[in-house]
């Protein structure tokens, strides 16, 4: 019975981190965009990017899920394709939208912390602007990033199980499927185990990669 | 002729005026020490020569070529003043090294990426041979593969000097060079300029060592309220200040 359950358990569990890489993937250059047009001097973009920022943290997560996966339908357009693709597909782009937007805000932290005299000291010795932000700017941004990061990366894979409003076979939907066709209570709860298992290799990661930025201060 | 002429720079900060209506020339080989108290418009006015402020009015030339005219928009664009702020070099106060590169990265990373970039043809291995020349020169060959934060106070500065001089500066410029640093560690940083100096290079210096500008300069400017008050030989500004405000001035380091 525990190895049945496991087995299922697994299956879901490869929807849970099939979500989770799919939105970094996506979230992490795109909140580095967002954090720029909210900083850009050119003011349509800075209110469009603070604007989609303010909506986006206005809102529960499970909201702009059913949102995005909906919404089109009733509209009448077929955006997404039919069956479980579909539901991944809307699933990651609304997880890729809400995270970059908390992201844009760390990166912004990031990138504000780093002194201006690093970007002078570029800019006298003749850098382009993007030579600056990606030479200088950006490894000390990732140094001081990686604690409030890993408690956002941290927080999605908790936040996956929210695909299962609009039935995505992740973890926790697996989960407790047991409980409605076999009046099974405990794999609901043995899914914490799997959580606890991805959450505590990936607090390994981001200790690892503290330690790698140890070098420079 | 001048290798530096600057005339009637004027820069606001809003409502204030920061600099008013300054004019100088510096001769190739020459070192020029603006001294002054602070908010007297010293480092803006380094600042402006450096490009990292804009000066409102004036015209800023170097080898008689017009890298800087207020009232031509077309030597105000990006790309333009990247290429020309490579006249001039800047030594900052308060060092600006970068912190997750190595002494010896500090001092070749522009270098090789204006190498990269521009296709100058220059090979990376040459830069680097150059680049811990330098830092040889600046007495810190045991000190190359050293992170700043590795690095005293006075090493730091002298990354610094070596990563500006890699660059080829006609003028290099220092603002306050060692006003961050431990009185012991000043002596280090202020021995290197005047190695500089013994060599002819081009070079203005803001700082508040009177004894140090008096050596050293072939010219002493004194600035307050963001005008040049006195200008002269260190001789004369020192040994004979004509103006009350420079007497007054000099008088508080005698002591």
């Amino acid at each position: 019975m525990l190895w049945n359950v496991t087995q299922t358990l697994l299956t879901g569990l490869g929807s849970t981190v099939q979500i989770f890489f799919l939105t970094l993937l996506f979230a992490l250059p795109l909140g580095l965009l967002i954090a720029f047009g909210t900083m850009t001097k050119f003011t349509p973009v800075r209110w469009l990017c603070n604007t989609l920022v303010w909506i986006v943290r206005g809102t529960p997560l499970m909201l702009q899920l059913i949102g995005f996966f909906y919404i089109p339908g009733i509209l009448g357009y077929r955006v997404w394709p039919s069956g479980d693709t579909g539901r991944m597909m809307a699933t990651v782009v609304a997880f890729a939208l809400n995270y970059a937007c908390y992201f844009s805000v760390i990166y912004r932290g990031g990138i504000q912390s780093v002194p201006v005299g690093q970007r002078e000291a570029g800019q006298v010795l003749g850098m382009t602007k993007s030579q600056i932000f990606f030479k200088i700017t950006l490894m000390q941004m990732i140094k001081r990033i990686v604690p409030p990061m890993s408690n956002e990366i941290i927080t999605l894979v908790k936040d996956t199980s929210l695909a299962r409003i609009i039935a995505v076979y992740e973890l926790t939907f697996t989960g407790y499927s047991f409980m409605k066709s076999s009046g099974l209570v405990w794999p609901l709860f043995y899914t914490g185990v799997f959580y606890l298992l991805f959450v505590g290799i990936l607090t390994i990661f981001f200790n690892f990669l503290e330690r790698k930025l140890d070098y420079f201060r | 002729m001048a290798i530096l002429d600057v005339q009637h720079i004027e820069k606001h900060f809003g409502a204030t005026r920061v600099l008013e209506d300054i004019s100088f020339s510096l001769e190739a080989g020459q070192v020029l020490a603006i001294i002054g108290s602070s908010g007297s418009g010293k480092t803006t006015l380094l600042r402006c020569l450096n490009f990292l402020e804009t000066p409102d009015t004036g015209t800023i030339s170097v080898k008689g070529e017009v890298l800087f005219d207020a009232a031509d928009p077309e030597t105000r664009k990006e790309n333009e003043i990247r290429r020309k702020r490579l006249h001039f070099g800047l030594v900052f106060q308060d060092f600006n090294l970068f912190p997750q590169y190595t002494a010896l990265e500090n001092v070749t990373l522009a270098r090789e990426l204006m190498a990269k970039s521009e296709k100058t043809g220059e090979k990376v291995e040459d830069i680097r041979k150059e680049g811990a020349q330098l830092l040889a020169m600046m007495g810190l060959s045991d000190r190359m593969g050293n992170y700043p934060h590795q690095l005293s106070g006075g090493q730091k500065q002298r990354v610094a000097i070596a990563r500006a001089l890699a660059m080829k500066p006609d003028i290099l410029c220092f603002d306050e060079p060692t006003s961050a640093l431990d009185p012991e560690l000043t002596g280090e940083v202020l021995k290197v300029i005047r190695g500089l100096a013994d060599q002819h290079t081009t070079m203005i210096i803001v700082t508040h060592e009177m004894e140090f500008a008096r050596d050293v300069a072939d010219q002493v400017m004194f600035m307050d309220g963001g005008v040049v008050v006195e200008e002269g030989p260190p001789s004369e500004v020192f040994g004979n200040p004509k103006h009350p405000r420079t007497r007054q001035f000099l008088d508080k380091f005698s002591g």
